[in-house]
């Protein structure tokens, strides 16, 4: 079972119970990727779209392990592989994909944005060229009203306020 | 061997170490990226086989940029520090004997950026890793860490800011040991004499082959 939740463009899944073919690719379509103890996964059938995504989040050796195989494998090994970055305790899993998407709308939209599109910018870029987006995006952040709030609040000792702007 | 106000550098054998010296937080300074820059050209003067490079105290690594400089931060010094700071990076990457960061306690923003483009890290229990600059609303180490970690994870960090201990980062393949921090000179210094009795040629051949093959047009970058 798969559960999505968008929060200005970044997208959180909280994957239970048994997680495959569609539900897979949608939940590697994700930004984070959270499961159960108890959730499972299978690489059968899954569309070239899943595998590249797979390709892309896991690398070339861990990618081709699940999609030629088509193997089922627990969260656990899901972990190790890097197909989820956290596993909670089922009870747990919505609390804590709650607590992950309050936690990036708490950041600052216009550099949660920025990160998003440089690193899927930066697949298809050399590294010079991704390096110089980096640089240049850097630069246009540090002059954002959300950056000084930032500064302001952490001498300030207080929670900064963030507008998007 | 030498030192600036805040970065010392000296060699034991084959082996140079770099201490960044800026508490409390060893926030990463222009003096920091000259100190670098000076102390790896005098290694290599004088033949060194292996790198360490590490913050003073247990409490950081490097906490990345000071923020109580951004006031006094024109765009003029903005570009500086980038390119100094590029600078900075592509030496530890093209030195020719590898860099090990020996991650001493937080190794955050510029401090993270530090010590991903060393060839190894590995870390005391203290070690906090965190691509904090999506919390002060920047955004800096995506294309690094996008290729050293699996990219759901790099997201996974880049974009909720949140630091890994020492052992998540074990897991994920950020650090390559873990130790006491009481052990973590020793240790760091045990990992550069076993690349310092390596056949010099054979490891400079083999870092030369990986940087070509993950990032070739690097040398181009600003």
């Amino acid at each position: 079972m798969l559960e999505i939740t968008d929060i200005s463009g970044a997208t959180v899944a909280a994957l239970s119970g048994a997680c495959a073919g569609d539900d897979l690719e949608r939940a590697l379509a994700c930004d984070v990727r959270l499961a159960a103890d108890s959730a499972s996964f299978s690489g059968e059938s899954l569309s070239d779209g899943a595998a590249i995504r797979l390709a892309r989040l896991l690398g070339e050796a861990r990618a081709k392990d699940i999609v030629l195989t088509g193997r089922r494998f627990e969260a656990r090994e899901a972990l190790r592989l890097g197909v989820v970055t956290r596993v909670v305790e089922a009870a747990r899993l919505a609390d804590e994909a709650r607590a992950t998407v309050a936690l990036i709308a708490s950041r600052p939209p216009l550099a949660v944005r920025a990160v998003k599109e440089a690193v899927e910018r930066s697949r298809d870029l050399t590294p010079g060229e991704a390096l110089a987006l980096e640089h240049e995006r850097f630069r246009r952040l540090l002059d954002t009203a959300d950056h000084r709030e930032a500064v302001d609040a952490f001498f300030a000792k207080r929670r900064p306020a963030f507008e998007g702007r | 061997m030498g030192e600036n106000a805040q970065t010392r550098w000296s060699m034991d054998g084959r082996v140079g170490t770099i201490v960044i010296d800026n508490p409390p937080m060893n926030v990463l300074s222009d003096v920091n990226r000259r100190g670098i820059l000076a102390a790896l050209d005098e290694f290599r003067a004088a033949g060194a086989r292996a790198v360490v490079l590490t913050g003073h105290g247990d409490r950081a690594f490097c906490g990345g940029a000071d923020l109580k400089e951004e006031e006094r931060l024109t765009p003029d010094i903005v570009d500086d520090f980038q390119r100094r700071g590029a600078e900075v990076n592509r030496a530890l990457r093209h030195f020719e004997p590898p860099v090990i960061a020996a991650i001493n306690g937080w190794t955050m923003g510029g401090g993270l950026v530090l010590a991903l483009w060393c060839d190894i890290r590995i870390g005391s229990t203290r070690a906090k890793l965190g691509a904090v600059g999506v919390k002060v609303g920047l955004m800096a180490s995506n294309v690094q860490l996008a290729r050293l970690v699996p990219e759901g994870r790099a997201r996974d960090m880049l974009l909720t800011g949140r630091a890994l201990e020492a052992e998540e980062a074990l897991r994920v393949g950020l650090l390559s040991a873990v130790v006491a921090p009481e052990a973590l000179m020793a240790e760091a210094a045990a990992w550069a004499r076993m690349i310092a009795d390596r056949p010099a040629d054979a490891v400079a051949r083999a870092k030369r082959a990986l940087n070509a093959a993950l990032e070739p047009a690097l040398e181009t970058a600003p």
